[in-house]
Parts: C-alpha cells; structure tokens; sequence
C-alpha cells in the first residue's frame, strides 16, 4: 500500500471489502468528523461514540457510494444523520454511566478538554476559558440550531445544502445560525479575545491550584 | 438611507462566509459610515475567530488517534464478521432447505409390503368409484309448475237505449190524429205485428227485459 493512495482507490478497494483500505479512508476523514461529533455532543465519550458509529454506517453502506459527490460529502451526510437519529434517541452518556438525557439539558460541567489541552500552562488555561464559554453558548442552543451552526461555520456549507441534510426549510438555518451567533457574542464579548483579559482571568484559574 | 438591521445581516453573513467572500464596497461603505455597524462587525469578527481557534486547539492529541483508529479497526472487524457470520447462516439456511427438499425426492423408505398392498389397493378402490361418476356432471331438470292464466268470460251487459219524443203539436191535432183509426195503435203494437217493413236482419230480434233508459235533456251533448 503506498502513500498516494487516490481516494478513489481506497474507495474502490473498500467497496471490495477491503478492511485495510477502509481503515485508510478513515484515518483521512477521522478527525473532521470526529471534530464535528465533539462539538455537536461536548462530549469526548460521546463524541467518540457517535463518530465511530458514523464509520460503521458508512462501512456498511460503502458499496452504494456511486462518487456523484465526494466521499466526504457522502460522509458528512451519513454524519449529519447519524447526528439525527443521536438526538432522537438522546442517549448520552454522563458521568461514566449512560443516561436517558435531553441533550440541551446537558451543562459545561460534563464537557473536557482534550488530553494534551489539559497541561496548566497560561495559554491552555486561556484557551479553556474560551472554550468553556463557547460550550456554554452552544450549550444554550437546541441541536438543530447547534448542528446548524456547526455545518455552517465549520463545514462551509451554505445554507440551502444544510436545509437539504437536516431535511428543513432555509429560513430555519439561517434562524439557527444568527441565534448561536448571538449567544456566542453574549458569552465570547469583543473584550474576551484581548489576551489580557483572559490572561488575568488564567492567572486567577492557576492561583487556585 | 441606512438601515442598521439589514447592514447587520450582511455583516453575519459577509463574517460567516469569512475569506471566501470578496468584501463588497457598499458594506464597507456602510460600516465607515455607521459606528454602531463596525462594532457590530468587530463583534462578530471576533467572536467568530475565537471558535475558529478553539476549534482547531480542541482537536485531540495525536496519541489519542492511534487507540481511536484501533477501536475502530476492532468494531469495523467485528461488524464484517457479524456480516460474514449472518451471510454464513443464510447460506446454511438455504442449504439446508435445498438439501431437504432433495432428500426427499432421493430418499428410500423401507415400507412392509402388507403397508403397500393395503395403500393400492385404497388407491384402486377409489379409482374405480372416481371412473364411475361422470367426468361432467349431467344437467339436472328441475320440472316447475307454471299456473297457466284462466281466462274468465265475464256477461257483457248491453245497454239499449230508447229515445221517446214527447209530441208536443195541439190537441186539436191530437184529436184528429186519435180520430183516425190508422194512428189509434201504438208504435210498440205495430212492433209487434210482422211487418214487411222490417228489415230481414232483425227479425227474431228480442229485447232484454230490462231496460235502461236514458233521458237526454237540454241541446248540449255533453249534459245529461
């Protein structure tokens, strides 16, 4: 197997049953998916949960990939779904347990930071400061304005693609977006960006430990 | 005219769309001339740049990855096995099915031969009684009695009707006509007698006993 394995190849082996090449597609995509999953549930567990199962449903459904998009296109359809369908079910796991929980109700406290963020330098304890109010604002929307958001400013997708994945109208999306928007501004004001700011906030973090 | 609401929509829209987006000089127009609006933009701008950020240093270690793809290798392993194992279980199934249904037409039972000469000759038996019917059944006549209409005669009654005209000349008249014998016998005694007058079709002719008399009375036709 050689490094510059064309994605259609990898894809072609796949639907072949490739296990090892279905294995490199998800070495490529893993952490865009993974990323999504994590800000969509602020959870690492779950996040883990629900990215796996993406991969699982894709390998299953890998011999009707017919390329009309691109495999990551097909991938992230298959995510915002499985995304769906972990909303409905709202199964999430708290505290080492798995609890029956809407997902709104869910705070910050249950969120972490991942391992190598978790060092108590100034600038992570900074950045987990950020972060924590970024999680707090999202926490604050419902998942289909989260999810709204998330494909809009992450993923790029305009606002008439997001509506035809989330099966809803346009004006919902945008509804979604401009509200985290403002939740976001509310809880990340221009002052927080200064470093300054959040700088003193860090250092009275650290001070407690 | 500036409208701050409508301005802020294309600032979302112009900050989501980020560097894709060529800045578009009526915006920037807009927000040189309205401080509100630049802050506004800065706002947004800012805070759309600190998730970006968080977004990328949220990614996790890349020690994290390795047992992450490990965990996925081992379920998409499993997955494909339950698969293979479910796809091995259908075929045996089939395979069975089908070795059944040859087993079947293949196999050799050991039946007594008093069995087999009690089971042909049940079979003969109801062979011959099965030849003896009819292969089509014959047409049953069903014989149903149909009343035939009696046609009752019923007496037609005749009606004769006898106009009399009352003579309304003088008596003087009269009494010259009662004079002369010729006029004394009435109509009904010159009935009576044979007469050559009478036409040969109602000689013999008899009137009912009875009869119906009808006085017409007044010039119209209709009133009676």
């Amino acid at each position: 197997m050689t490094v510059t394995d064309s994605d259609s190849d990898l894809i072609r082996r796949a639907q072949a049953d490739d296990l090892d090449a279905f294995c490199l597609l998800a070495e490529r995509y893993a952490r865009r998916i993974h990323l999504l999953a994590f800000h969509y549930c602020r959870n690492a567990q779950d996040a883990e949960d629900l990215s796996q199962d993406v991969w699982l449903k894709a390998y299953q459904a890998m011999r009707s990939f017919r390329s009309d998009s691109s495999f990551y296109t097909w991938l992230r359809r298959i995510t915002i779904n499985a995304f769906l369908n972990h909303r409905r079910s709202s199964l999430f796991r708290r505290n080492g347990q798995t609890t029956a929980v809407q997902l709104i109700q869910i705070d910050a406290e249950t969120f972490e930071m991942p391992l190598e963020s978790r060092s108590t330098s100034p600038e992570n304890i900074y950045n987990k400061l950020l972060f924590e109010n970024v999680v707090d604002a999202l926490a604050e929307l419902t998942p289909q304005q989260r999810l709204a958001f998330l494909l809009r400013h992450y993923e790029g997708m305009s606002y008439e693609e997001i509506a035809g994945a989330m099966n809803c109208s346009t004006g919902t999306v945008k509804k979604g977006v401009s509200r985290a928007i403002v939740k976001l501004r509310a809880k990340l004001s221009p002052d927080s960006d200064r470093p300054e700011a959040l700088t003193n906030l860090a250092n009275e973090y650290l001070g407690e430990y | 005219m500036h409208d701050c609401t409508e301005t802020k929509e294309q600032i979302t829209e112009f900050v989501l769309d980020g560097a894709d987006r060529r800045p578009d000089e009526a915006l920037l127009a807009e927000l040189r001339a309205c401080a509100a609006c630049r802050e506004e933009f800065n706002a947004l701008n800012a805070t759309l740049r600190v998730t970006t950020r968080l977004r990328d240093t949220a990614a996790p270690a890349e020690s994290y990855w390795v047992g992450y793809h490990a965990r996925l290798r081992q379920q998409v392993e499993d997955l494909a096995a339950a698969s293979r194992a479910k796809a091995q279980r259908r075929k045996e199934k089939l395979a069975f099915s089908f070795a059944s249904l040859r087993l079947c037409v293949r196999a050799t039972v050991r039946v007594p031969v008093p069995v087999i000469a009690l089971i042909l000759a049940a079979f003969a038996v109801f062979a011959v009684l099965a030849a003896r019917k009819p292969a089509v059944p014959s047409p049953v006549i069903v014989h149903v009695p149909v009343a035939t209409p009696v046609v009752q005669e019923k007496p037609v009654e005749k009606i004769l009707t006898r106009v009399v005209y009352r003579d309304r000349r003088s008596p003087a008249r009269t009494s010259k006509r009662v004079a002369d014998p010729s006029n004394v016998e009435s109509t009904f005694a010159k009935s009576q007698k044979p007469n050559a007058e009478i036409p040969a079709a109602l000689l013999g002719f008899k009137p009912t006993d009875e009869v119906k008399l009808t006085i017409i009375k007044g010039g119209s036709q209709n009133e009676k």
